[in-house]
Parts: structure tokens; C-alpha cells; sequence
């Protein structure tokens, strides 16, 4: 697709969700994916964006993401939730007690207790499908149930852009409670499109460590003790573009949490990961 | 480049992950590390290497050796960027089929040489055909498997000319491709074993697709009214068609008419705007609501309260006499089952019975829907507004096309 049709479709999406639940916000990790969702959001809604943006912080995301975090929330105006699970924080929950465990704790669980506390129906995620296998299989609204689970194995009809927006009327019929539904408006966006897009766009903020720093540079942002960098020359949007074209280096290569073992990312989607 | 959206249907098991996996390869869109990936997956679960692991994800399809949900991948030719649809085989994931072949320009019908047409390649022939996906190849695969025989391949052709005519494709413009999924023969290249093959591969085939842009009358579907500088902005897509500032339209069904003052984007205004542009429009007047269309004066959209549809069921059942809900465009409307004239096999497309009381799981039906007023046009003239969803506890449970407007049988 052209820059042009993906957006105009996130657009469409954005706006069906914003019209069909009551009370959305907004995953924000302060990465290329998200942070270009923001922009399509302020396209959406002519500037301003209507709800509020969660960051969920584990404490240990790399100094630079909180700055930039701060910088663009003043620019853009944003009604910035931070997300944090203080508890398991409090507790010493780290990487070396498992990545799954750590995950889980300091990212799911800290948004289960964001959305507990604001009762949002909706949460906007920046996920693509060709980041990963498991985010491929994925619909444009995909309901969670009150322990975040997702029904892989019964995925809801979407077709011709008629999502299916549940409502809570769901658990007087079949004993479910959902408590949210994930929509991913640039499910149908890949990386280059995004790299693209930014360098078409001209005004979307980049956090600088995806740009190359002795030979260096980030392709993902995560927090720093799971989040490598990958080799790399490419200096600015343009170079990065170029890079893109030709590589044959996985997008996530450097996230240690989703090849710990096969099917990690499944598990964690299960468990209500992003 | 052109974008092109296709997807592969067929039964299960006659291939169809396995030759978009190798399209990927072929097209070196895979990326190594995922290739190792696979290949270590392959140890742990004691299969051998497998193309269509690229693209089956879940461990349960894994364990399984089958496709469960419907899957979309990205690549591109020398020509065109391809999104490329992956779909379950089996019955009882029907509803995935019909997510994922939604969007398809075009589709590709795998059939295996040694099987030949089976259950599911006639369910999807009858289904895409009723999705209005006209541009079809056929792919017979596992060629290596009856040692390229070209006997093999002609047997197989006749049997699914047979059913392309009898769900109304016309065979002979069509073209089929004998094919290894598995070895790679006339997918990115040619073919040793199969000389006597003189036709396209099927990236060529792929390549050569033309997408048609004939132009339609305007519509313009409201997604919503938003205050944007102190004004009311009416948001939506243009659905088909052209409009253009200054242009004298009509809403339905509110009824409302009007002037566009402005195409509104954010930070700017725009002349016109194409199909499937999302933008906002200004009028002087206010009262326009989400699910109203709109149309110019000279071509206005039609209201209808009852009209002829033929649809799919993926719920448990529906029965004569039913109220549920009805989605067209972003209209959402009270809808009853007034009558059902038709029972129809999804796997042969053959009447099963007349006016029955009600169908059930996997059934197609033709059914008059009697509704609130909604606009609804025929799909074969502006099929963005001629299918619709059925909606039940919230639920998507089944989908269809209409047939014929204001229809009072």
C-alpha cells in the first residue's frame, strides 16, 4: 500500500473506535511505531487527541525514552497516565527473575491496574503485522477478557472494515466479561512504511538513539537491560530508509523477551502482553 | 508500484501455506533470522523444515500441522507490492476464511494434484464468488507428486473448469498453473520437470494483474461530527466516486442537503478527495449524524427500508421472523429476518430449500431483510455500500451482499 492508503486507513480506524467506545486511550512507548500513531491520531482529530496516552513504565527503560517521553507530552499537549506497577517494582522484579515473569509483572500487570483504576473500554495498540508471526494473526479490534486473555482460537468475522466492537452486554450471553478491546490501527503498516512515512511526514519526533552512534543504533526500543543495538551506519531517516531496503536482520533481533524460548511471544500475548 | 491483494483459498492440506511461504522465500523477503527460527522450531517439534512455517504461527498450528487463523504478509516483485492472504482450509474455520479473503483484488485456488476439488475448494470457489472476487488463478500443486505428469494436471483442470462454470466463473479465461509448492517449480521460476508447460509462473501471472478504477457515482460515509476551530466537521471516507468542494449534496438518512464549504484535513483544505480518502467536510447545516451517506443532488444515494441480500452464516442459526442488527458502511440498524426465500449449500451453491424457517451454521441463504431506513446499493454497482454484517449479542455472525434495493417480494 502507499503511504497515502495506509493512512487514510489508520485514520478510518482511529476514528470507528473513537465513535464506538466509551472511554479509549492510547499505549504509547515513546518508539517510532507508536509515536507515528500519535501523529495519525492528531490527523484524526484535527490536532488534539481526545483521550488520554499511557506510557507504562517499567523503571527501567533507557534515559533518553523519559526525555523524550517529556519533551513531546509538553509539545503535543498530551494527557500523559504513567503506568506503573509500584508493587512489583517496590519488589525487586527484574530480568534475572525470569523475562516472562518480568514482563508480565512491570508491562501487563501494570497496565491491568492503569485500566482498573481509569475503567478504559479501549486501548489503541501500535503493534504491525510484520513485526512478529503471532501480531500477524491478529484483527483490527481483538477483544481481551477480564484477565487480558486472548482468544487466538476464536477471533472475531471482521470483514470490509466492520469491527466487531463488543459491548458488556457480552457477558449476559456467553458468561464472558470483557473488559477491553485492543485496537491496532497500523496493523497493516511495515517498518519501512513507518520509516517512510516519518520521512514524508517531516515533523514527526524521533527518538535519536534509532540513529547510529559509533557504528551502532536501535531498531526497537525496550527497556535497557533486555534491548540491544544492531550494527549499523545509518545516521539519519533517509539512511535508515536505504538500511531497510536491503536488510535481511529481523526488526526485533535485539528485544531478548520474545526468544527465550520458542513461542515466548506467544505466551506472553496470552498472558495479555502487547 | 501498484498494491495488489490477494489471497490464497483451497481445501486443506492442498498446499496453500506452504506456497506463499515459498513466494517469500523465493522473493528473498525473508528475513534470516526467522529462518533459523524455523529451522530450530523444526528440531524441537520433530518435523521437517517447512515453508509454511513462515506463516504459521501459533504453536497450536504447529502441533497441529494446519492453519487456524487467517494470516496477511507483505512483499513485493519487480512490479507490484503484494499483501498476500493466508486462510484456514477447514470448514469449522470458515469465519477466518472470510476475514481474511475480504480485501482480495484477486484470488489464488490451490488445488492439489493428487486430490483434485474437495470440500473446501468448493466452499471457497462459492464464497468468493459471492464476495465478488472475479479475478481467480488456479494453482494445482504438489505436481512433483504425480512426477509432473501432464495427464495429471489436464485431469485435474477439467474437474475444476466443471466447477468454475458452475459457480459462473468463465473457465476458459482463467488461467491454471501446474506448480511444486514444496520445490519451488513455476512459482518465482520455471520448471525442469515441466517442459511441457509453456505458460506464466505464477508471479508473471501475479505481476500481469490489472485492477480496475472505473469511475463511480460519489458516496461519502459519516463516521462522525467533531468541533474543529469552533465549527462542526463532518468525518468520514469517500467510498466511491469523487467529490470536490463546492459540490451540492445530499444526506441520507437524515435528508438533509447542502453546499461542501470545505475538504478539511489537518492544517489544511483540500479541491477533491478520492475514494478512500478520510477527511472532514463543512456545510452550513447541522443535524448529520454517524451512518449518514451522502451523495451529489444529481445521483443522491437510495433509502430503503426492505431489500434482497444474499448472505453467510457463521452463527449457530437464524430463523424467519429474527430481529438483530445490521452494519453497512458505519450505518448500524434494527434489521428483521422477513424472509428467507432460499437455503443454499456453501459447498456446492445448489438450493437446498425454499422458504424454509431458518438456516443454520455455514448455510448461505438469499433472505429479504426488512429494516430501519438505511442506504444500501446494489453491490454490483457500488459494492462498498452493497454488504453488510449481521450483528447478534454484539457478536459479527454473518455477512452478506445485497442483491436488490427496495425488493417487496
Amino acid at each position: 500500500m502507499g503511504l497515502k492508503e495506509l493512512e487514510n486507513k489508520s485514520i478510518y480506524i482511529i476514528r470507528e473506535a473513537y465513535a464506538e467506545f466509551d472511554n479509549p486511550a492510547i499505549l504509547w512507548s515513546t518508539g517510532k511505531d507508536s509515536t507515528t500513531a500519535l501523529a495519525l491520531c492528531r490527523k484524526a482529530f484535527f490536532g488534539e487527541i481526545p483521550f488520554p496516552v499511557i506510557h507504562i513504565d517499567t523503571g527501567y527503560k533507557f534515559t533518553q525514552m523519559y526525555e523524550f517521553r517529556d519533551r513531546i507530552a509538553d509539545e503535543w499537549g498530551l494527557d500523559l497516565i504513567i503506568a506503573r506497577n509500584e508493587e512489583a517494582m517496590n519488589a525487586g522484579m527484574g530480568p534475572e527473575k525470569g523475562k516472562l515473569e518480568c514482563c508480565t509483572a512491570l508491562k501487563t500487570e501494570a497496565l491491568m491496574q492503569c485500566l482498573d483504576k481509569h475503567g478504559f473500554d479501549a486501548l489503541f495498540l501500535a503493534i504491525r503485522r510484520d513485526e512478529h508471526g503471532i501480531r500477524a494473526k491478529e484483527r483490527v479490534f481483538s477483544p481481551r477478557d477480564e484477565a487480558f486473555r486472548w482468544n487466538y482460537r476464536d477471533q472475531p468475522l471482521e470483514m470490509w472494515d466492520q469491527y466487531q466492537a463488543q459491548g458488556e452486554d457480552q457477558s449476559e450471553t456467553d458468561g464472558t466479561i470483557l473488559i477491553h478491546t485492543r485496537v491496532h490501527p497500523i496493523l497493516h503498516w511495515r517498518e519501512l512504511d513507518i520509516w517512510e512515512y516519518i520521512k514524508r511526514e517531516n515533523n514527526i519526533p524521533v527518538n535519536p538513539m534509532y540513529f547510529a552512534n559509533d557504528g551502532k543504533r536501535y531498531r526497537s526500543l525496550g527497556c535497557e537491560p533486555c534491548t540491544s543495538p544492531i550494527d549499523s551506519n545509518a545516521k539519519t531517516i533517509d539512511e535508515i530508509v536505504e538500511e531497510l531496503r536491503t536488510t535481511k536482520i529481523a526488526e526485533r533481533s535485539g528485544r531478548a523477551q520474545d526468544k527465550e524460548k520458542a513461542f515466548m511471544m506467544q505466551k506472553l500475548r496470552a498472558l495479555g502482553y502487547m | 508500484m501498484m498494491s495488489v491483494n490477494v489471497v490464497l483459498v483451497g481445501h486443506v492440506d492442498h498446499g496453500k501455506s506452504t506456497l506463499i511461504g515459498r513466494l517469500l522465500y523465493d522473493s528473498e523477503s525473508i528475513m534470516d533470522e526467522r529462518v533459523e527460527e524455523i529451522q530450530k522450531l523444526a528440531e524441537e517439534y520433530k518435523h521437517r523444515f517447512e515453508f509454511a512455517y513462515f506463516l504459521d504461527s501459533f504453536e497450536d498450528e504447529l502441533k497441529e500441522e494446519r492453519t487456524i487463523d487467517t494470516v496477511s504478509l507483505m512483499f513485493k516483485s519487480k512490479k507490484n507490492y503484494y499483501t498476500i492472504t493466508d486462510v484456514p482450509g477447514h470448514k469449522e474455520f470458515i469465519k477466518n476464511m472470510l476475514t481474511g479473503a475480504s480485501h482480495a483484488d484477486v484470488a489464488v485456488l490451490v488445488v492439489s494434484a493428487e486430490e483434485g476439488v474437495q470440500e473446501q475448494t468448493r466452499r471457497h470457489m462459492f464464497l468468493l464468488k459471492m464476495l465478488g472476487i472475479n479475478q481467480i488463478f488456479v494453482v494445482v500443486n504438489k505436481m512433483d507428486a504425480v512426477e509432473y505428469k501432464k495427464e495429471r494436471f489436464e485431469t485435474v483442470k477439467n474437474q475444476i473448469s466443471e466447477l468454475l462454470n458452475s459457480f459462473d466463473y468463465a473457465a476458459e479465461e482463467i488461467l491454471f498453473i501446474p506448480v511444486s509448492a514444496m520445490e519451488g517449480d513455476n512459482i518465482y521460476r520455471g520448471s525442469k520437470g515441466m517442459e511441457w508447460y509453456k505458460g506464466r509462473t505464477l508471479i508473471e501471472a501475479l505481476d500481469e494483474v490489472k485492477i480496475s478504477e472505473e469511475e463511480k457515482v460519489p458516496r461519502f460515509v459519516v463516521q462522525d461530527v467533531y468541533e474543529v476551530d469552533g465549527e462542526n466537521t463532518i468525518v468520514g471516507r469517500v467510498e466511491s466516486g469523487m467529490v470536490r468542494r463546492g459540490d451540492r449534496i445530499i444526506f441520507e438518512p437524515s435528508g438533509i442537503r447542502g453546499k461542501i464549504k470545505e475538504l478539511k484535513i489537518f492544517g489544511g483544505h483540500l479541491e477533491e478527495a478520492r475514494e478512500g480518502d478520510c477527511i472532514g467536510v463543512t456545510i452550513s447545516d447541522g443535524g448529520i449524524k454517524r451512518g449518514d451517506v451522502f451523495g451529489l443532488v444529481e445521483s443522491p444515494p437510495k433509502l430503503t427500508k426492505q431489500f434482497l441480500g444474499e448472505a453467510v452464516l457463521l452463527g449457530k442459526e437464524l430463523k424467519k421472523g429474527e430481529t438483530l442488527e445490521l452494519r453497512c458502511g458505519t450505518a448500524k440498524v434494527r434489521c428483521e429476518i422477513k424472509e428467507i426465500k432460499e437455503k443454499i449449500d456453501s459447498e456446492t451453491g445448489e438450493v437446498m430449500e425454499r422458504n424454509p424457517e431458518k438456516i443454520n451454521e455455514h448455510d448461505a441463504a438469499t433472505i429479504v431483510f426488512a429494516t430501519e431506513p438505511l442506504v444500501v446499493e446494489k453491490f454490483a454497482e457500488i459494492p462498498e455500500l452493497g454488504r453488510f454484517v449481521l450483528v447478534k449479542n454484539s457478536k459479527n455472525i454473518g455477512a452478506g451482499v445485497v442483491l436488490q434495493t427496495n425488493f417487496f417480494s
